[in-house]
């Protein structure tokens, strides 16, 4: 099957039912989305497909549609996304392992609201667990984020 | 009318065992007019409740408050949907985080692994709030089933139709994952609804 992660086509010879984190991790080696629990309990693995944020864990192969985005094509060393660079200034991450799933579910949640109060960040957000507790500052760098993306 | 459908499960290829994968089919056949009396149609209608109310439906036939319910038989103590989920007026939850991030469009199966977010060949979504009925009596979802300022404006033909055509409602009878299903069969349940609008959709409190 074909399918194009990060603006790069790829051709994979996979099961239809394969999760698309492990043709992600496994066939295509972009290994940023992580397995957390495989279940849709946790966020680790959040990736956009078609424009949204989706669990890729629960993505079978056959049902992927659009382009896939991963933690790797949403922004670069030279031109970060507003919510990677929100979460360097805010030093957000401790272990690090799910960050690059709260921030590809942020900047998703980013793209419908483009002003959260705490209380939409925190009903967006909480769906992403982080066991180093890091959410007062993933709620800050989600608001900073959204300052840089109004151009403030 | 006899409707037939296939679950997009006939996607070339795809050889899984999942719950709710299998084609089915649906007649929708009323009894004739005067068939039915009306001590039937409130026993069919006994029956509907324990559809309407069974956690398979209720759980999202939930109000303004836009969470969904976690209750049943595996799910210990009836609590909101986890994870602070809040579909939001849309229902969708275009809000904050869309139900389809976890609940993801499966056109191909869907998943029937313990604790996985279930999914259909459907944008996963709570019905209209108008369709608010957690919790209610018989009596109090009975007469909203059949005020048509509450049904969506439907008749009981109209009801069946939609039980057909809406592949998030099969879900309740092969919901997958160790969850009890709805009481009945999809068929039963249509038969049911037919029975009741044929004897004049009585309520208990008529």
């Amino acid at each position: 099957m074909k399918l194009t992660v990060n603006g790069t086509a790829h051709e994979v010879d996979v099961e239809d039912d394969m999760p698309l984190l492990w043709v992600l991790r496994d066939e295509l080696g972009i290994t940023g989305p992580k397995y957390g629990c495989g279940i849709a309990q946790c966020g680790a693995c959040t990736v956009h497909m078609d424009g949204g944020a989706v669990r890729s864990c629960q993505v079978a192969a056959a049902d992927i549609e659009g382009e896939i985005i991963t933690i790797e094509g949403l922004g670069t060393p030279d031109a970060l996304h507003a919510v990677q660079e929100a979460w360097i200034e805010h030093q957000v991450a401790q272990c690090g392992y799910c960050q690059s799933g709260q921030i590809m579910a942020a900047a998703s949640f980013l793209e419908t609201n483009s002003e959260p109060n705490d209380a939409d960040i925190d009903t967006a957000m909480s769906a992403n667990l982080c066991r180093c507790g890091t959410y007062p500052r993933i709620r800050a760098a989600v608001k900073t984020a959204a300052q840089k993306l109004n151009g403030a | 009318m006899k409707t037939r459908f296939f679950i997009a499960a006939a996607v070339a290829g795809f050889t899984g065992t999942l719950a709710w994968a299998a084609s089915d089919e649906i007649t929708i056949l009323p009894p004739a007019e005067g068939s039915v009396s009306v001590e039937q149609g409130l026993v069919a209608w006994g029956r509907i409740y324990e559809v309407a109310s069974h956690p398979r439906c209720s759980n999202c036939h939930v109000g303004d408050s836009n969470r969904p319910m976690w209750s049943g038989p595996s799910y210990g103590k009836a609590r909101p949907h986890g994870m602070n989920i809040n579909a939001g007026e849309s229902r969708i939850g275009a809000e904050h985080i869309p139900c389809a991030t976890c609940h993801v469009t499966n056109k191909t199966g869907g998943n029937s692994g313990a604790h996985m977010a279930p999914q259909v060949a459907a944008e996963w979504q709570l019905p209209p709030v108008e369709f608010e009925w957690n919790g209610k009596s018989s009596i109090e979802v009975c007469n909203q089933l059949r005020d048509p300022e509450r049904n969506g404006d439907r008749t009981c033909m109209d009801i069946a139709g939609h039980l057909d055509h809406d592949v998030i409602l099969h879900w309740a009878w092969a919901p997958g994952g160790g969850r009890e299903p709805a009481p009945y069969s999809l068929q039963e349940h249509v038969n049911d609804v037919l029975a009741w609008g044929v004897s004049g959709m009585p309520c208990a409190n008529d």
